[in-house]
C-alpha cells in the first residue's frame, strides 16, 4: 500500500516537470512547425542563470523569478534572430524540411558549450526551499518531500496560468488563431510574426520553470536536461504534439509509465518503458491518445 | 542501371583505393590511424547521407545503430572466435535486421517524430545496453583482432592493418551504395524524397521504400560502427555518446547531405576538429571548461554555419556561381 501511494504520489511530481518541458515543446511546435531540440539548452541555461541569481541573492524564489523571465527572453531572443532568419534564407533544396531541426540541433551544441565555457562541466546543485526529506507515511518514510509537492502545486498554477491566457485572454485567442491557421490569422490583422516570438517566449519561461523545479532534486550540468527534453518529446507524441492538454495529459502517461516500472519491477527500466511506450504509441496510434486534429501531415 | 556508368564507377573506385594504398605505405604510423578514422567517419556520413540526403528522412539515432553494430562485432570475434572480416559482415548485416524492424515502428513518420525518435534511441540505446550483463556493462568489452597476418610481413604495423581494413570496407561500402543510388530503388528513393504524393501515385510503395532505405542506412552504419570499436580496441555505451549522432549529422549537412561524392572531406573535417580544437587551446589556453567544450562548440558552430550559408552542401554552392 505504502509503495503504491509512494509511486502514485512521485509519479505525479515527475509528471509535472515533463509537462513543462512538454508544454514548452508543443508550443513551439504549434507556431513554428518545428520540435525545438534546442530547449534543452535553453533551459540548462536560464537554469543556470537562476543558480547564480539564487547563489547571489540567497533566495530560490527570487532565482526561480528571474530564470523564468529569462527563460522567456532567451526564447523570443532565439526565434527573433535566429529561427526567422533561417526559413528566411533556407527555401530550396532537399534541405528545407531538415534545415530547422537541424538548426535547433546546432543551436543545442553551441548553448551547451557556452555554458561549458562559463560555467565548466562541474555538478553543481540549488538548495531546495523546502525540505527535500520524504514525509512519514504509516510509520515509514517515503520518496514524496515537502519539495515534491510545492513542485506539483507550482506547476498546478502555472498551467492554471497557460489555460487563463489561452483562453480568456485576446494573446491567447490570437495564440491559437496563428497555430490554427496563420494565414488566415494574418488576414484578420493578426501580426503572426510576432504571435510566434511569443509563443516561443512562454515555451522558453516553461523550459526555465522546469529546470529550476528539476534541479534541486537533481544535478545542473550542461547535458542536465537532455533527457527530461527527451521524456518530453515522448509526452508530446503521446499527446498528440498539437495539443496542450494532451501534452500534460501525456507527461502523467509517461510519468506514472516509468514510475511504476522503476518502483515494481527494476529502477533500471527507467529508459525501456520510456521508449517502448513512445513505439507502441506510434505503432498503434500515432496521432497521440489525446490529439483532437485529424491525421498528421508534415 | 547504365552498365557503362557502373564500370567508370568502379574504375574511380579503384583508383582511389590504389592512390590511398600508395599513400598508405609512405606515411607514417599517427597519419595511418588518423586515415583509418577518417575512413570510418566517411563510410557513417555515407550512411546519413543515403537516409537522410537521398530517402528524405533524418535520423538523430545513428550513433545507436552503430553501436549495434560495434556489440555485435564484438561480440562474435570474442565468443565465436570468427576471423575480424566475418564479424564486421555480421555486424552489418545484423544492425541491417535491427534497422529493418525499428523501421516498420518508426520509418514511415516524417520530420519530427523520426527525428525525435532516433534520438530517444540514441539516448536511451546505451542506458538499456547497460542492462545486459553479456554486454559488459559500463566497463563494456574489449574488441581485439589480433596482429596483421604474418604474410604481410614484418614492419606491416597493426596501424597500417587497421587503415587496410577502414579503408576497404568504406571503399566497397560505398562503391555500393553509390551503384544503388543510381539504380531503380535510388530513384524511387529521391521521387519520395522530392514528392511523396507524387511518388506513391507512381506506384512506389512509400512505407516499404522507407523502410528499406533506413535498414541499408543502418547497415552501413553497423558497418562504421564494428570499425569504429575496432580501432579504439573495446567497445562501451559511452563510445556512443549523442555528441557522435550529431557529429555525423554535421559531417553530412557540411560536405551537402545530397552529395555521395563529398564524405571523404567530412570524414577528414570529422578527424580535424578535434586537432583543431587541441592546437587552439595549447597556443592560447583557458579553462578546463573551454578546452572540454571547444570541439562541441566548433562542430556547433559550423553544423549552424552550413546550414546557414551552404544548405544544399559546397558543391552546390559551386554550381550555382558559374551560372
Amino acid at each position: 500500500m505504502n509503495q503504491f501511494i509512494t509511486a502514485v504520489l512521485t509519479s505525479l511530481s515527475s509528471g509535472a516537470i515533463y509537462a513543462l518541458m512538454s508544454i514548452s515543446l508543443v508550443l513551439v511546435w504549434r507556431s513554428t512547425r518545428v520540435v525545438n531540440f534546442a530547449q534543452a539548452g535553453q533551459a540548462v541555461f536560464t537554469t543556470f542563470i537562476g543558480y547564480e541569481v539564487t547563489i547571489r541573492t540567497g533566495s530560490y524564489w527570487v532565482g526561480l523569478f528571474v530564470a523564468v523571465i529569462c527563460g522567456g527572453l532567451v526564447g523570443a531572443i532565439i526565434d527573433r534572430f535566429f529561427m526567422r532568419p533561417i526559413f528566411k534564407r533556407v527555401k530550396s533544396g532537399p534541405i528545407v524540411m531538415i534545415a530547422p531541426v537541424v538548426a535547433t540541433l546546432g543551436l543545442l551544441g553551441l548553448i551547451q558549450s557556452v555554458i561549458g565555457f562559463i560555467w565548466g562541466f562541474n555538478y553543481v546543485s540549488i538548495e531546495a526551499p523546502v525540505s527535500t526529506q520524504g514525509y512519514k507515511l504509516f510509520g515509514t518514510v517515503v520518496a514524496f518531500s515537502p519539495f515534491n509537492l510545492m513542485v506539483l502545486i507550482v506547476v498546478t498554477i502555472a498551467m492554471l496560468l497557460l489555460t487563463l491566457l489561452f483562453q480568456k485572454t485576446n494573446i491567447g485567442l490570437a495564440l491559437r488563431a496563428s497555430a490554427f491557421s496563420p494565414e488566415i490569422a494574418r488576414l484578420s490583422g493578426i501580426k503572426v510574426d510576432a504571435v510566434r516570438t511569443l509563443g516561443w517566449a512562454i515555451a522558453g519561461a516553461a523550459g526555465g520553470l522546469a529546470g529550476m523545479l528539476y534541479v534541486p532534486g537533481s544535478y545542473l550540468h550542461p547535458n542536465a536536461m537532455d533527457v527530461l527534453l527527451i521524456f518530453g518529446f515522448i509526452a508530446a507524441v503521446i499527446g498528440g504534439l498539437d495539443s496542450l492538454f494532451g501534452a500534460v495529459a501525456g507527461a502523467m502517461v509517461l510519468g506514472f509509465a516509468i514510475n511504476f516500472a522503476a518502483s515494481y519491477v527494476s529502477y533500471k527500466l527507467v529508459f525501456t518503458t520510456a521508449f517502448a511506450l513512445l513505439i507502441i504509441v506510434l505503432l498503434v496510434k500515432p496521432n497521440g491518445l489525446f490529439s483532437s486534429s485529424k491525421g498528421r501531415k508534415d | 542501371m547504365n552498365n557503362t556508368s557502373v564500370k567508370k564507377r568502379s574504375f574511380i573506385f579503384l583508383a582511389i583505393g590504389w592512390v590511398l594504398l600508395l599513400i598508405g605505405d609512405r606515411v607514417d604510423e599517427l597519419v595511418l590511424s588518423q586515415g583509418a578514422l577518417v575512413a570510418t567517419y566517411a563510410l557513417a556520413i555515407a550512411s546519413i547521407i543515403l537516409l537522410t540526403g537521398y530517402s528524405g528522412q533524418l535520423s538523430l539515432g545513428h550513433g545507436a545503430l552503430m553501436a549495434v553494430g560495434a556489440y555485435v562485432a564484438a561480440l562474435t570475434t570474442n565468443n565465436l572466435g570468427l576471423p575480424p572480416v566475418i564479424a564486421l559482415v555480421l555486424a552489418t548485416f545484423t544492425a541491417g535486421i535491427f534497422g529493418l524492424v525499428l523501421g516498420f515502428s518508426v520509418a514511415r513518420l516524417s520530420g519530427p517524430y523520426l527525428a525525435g525518435t532516433t534520438l530517444a534511441l540514441a539516448v536511451s540505446l546505451p542506458t538499456i545496453a547497460n542492462q545486459f550483463e553479456i554486454l559488459g556493462g559500463e566497463q563494456g568489452v574489449a574488441f581485439d583482432i589480433g596482429l596483421p597476418p604474418a604474410r604481410f610481413g614484418e614492419d606491416f604495423s597493426l596501424y597500417k592493418w587497421f587503415f587496410w581494413i577502414c579503408a576497404l570496407a568504406a571503399l566497397i561500402m560505398i562503391w555500393f551504395i553509390s551503384n544503388i543510388l543510381a539504380s531503380r530503388y535510388g530513384r524511387t528513393f529521391r521521387a519520395l524524397r522530392d514528392n511523396p504524393v507524387a511518388a506513391s501515385l507512381a506506384g512506389i510503395n512509400t512505407g516499404r521504400v522507407k523502410v528499406l532505405a533506413f535498414a541499408l542506412s543502418s547497415g552501413v552504419a553497423g558497418l562504421a560502427g564494428g570499425l569504429l570499436v575496432m580501432l579504439i580496441s573495446g567497445v562501451s555505451p559511452s563510445a556512443f555518446p549523442l555528441s557522435l549522432s550529431f557529429l555525423l549529422l554535421t559531417g553530412a549537412v557540411v560536405t551537402g547531405v545530397y552529395n555521395l561524392k563529398g564524405v571523404m572531406l567530412g570524414g577528414l573535417i570529422l578527424v580535424a576538429i578535434p586537432e583543431i580544437a587541441e592546437s587552439v587551446v595549447s597556443r592560447i589556453g583557458g579553462s578546463e571548461g573551454f578546452t572540454v567544450a571547444l570541439p562541441g562548440f566548433l562542430v556547433s558552430a559550423l553544423l549552424i554555419l552550413a546550414v546557414v550559408f551552404t544548405p544544399n552542401g559546397p558543391g552546390h554552392l559551386l554550381h550555382k556561381r558559374k551560372h
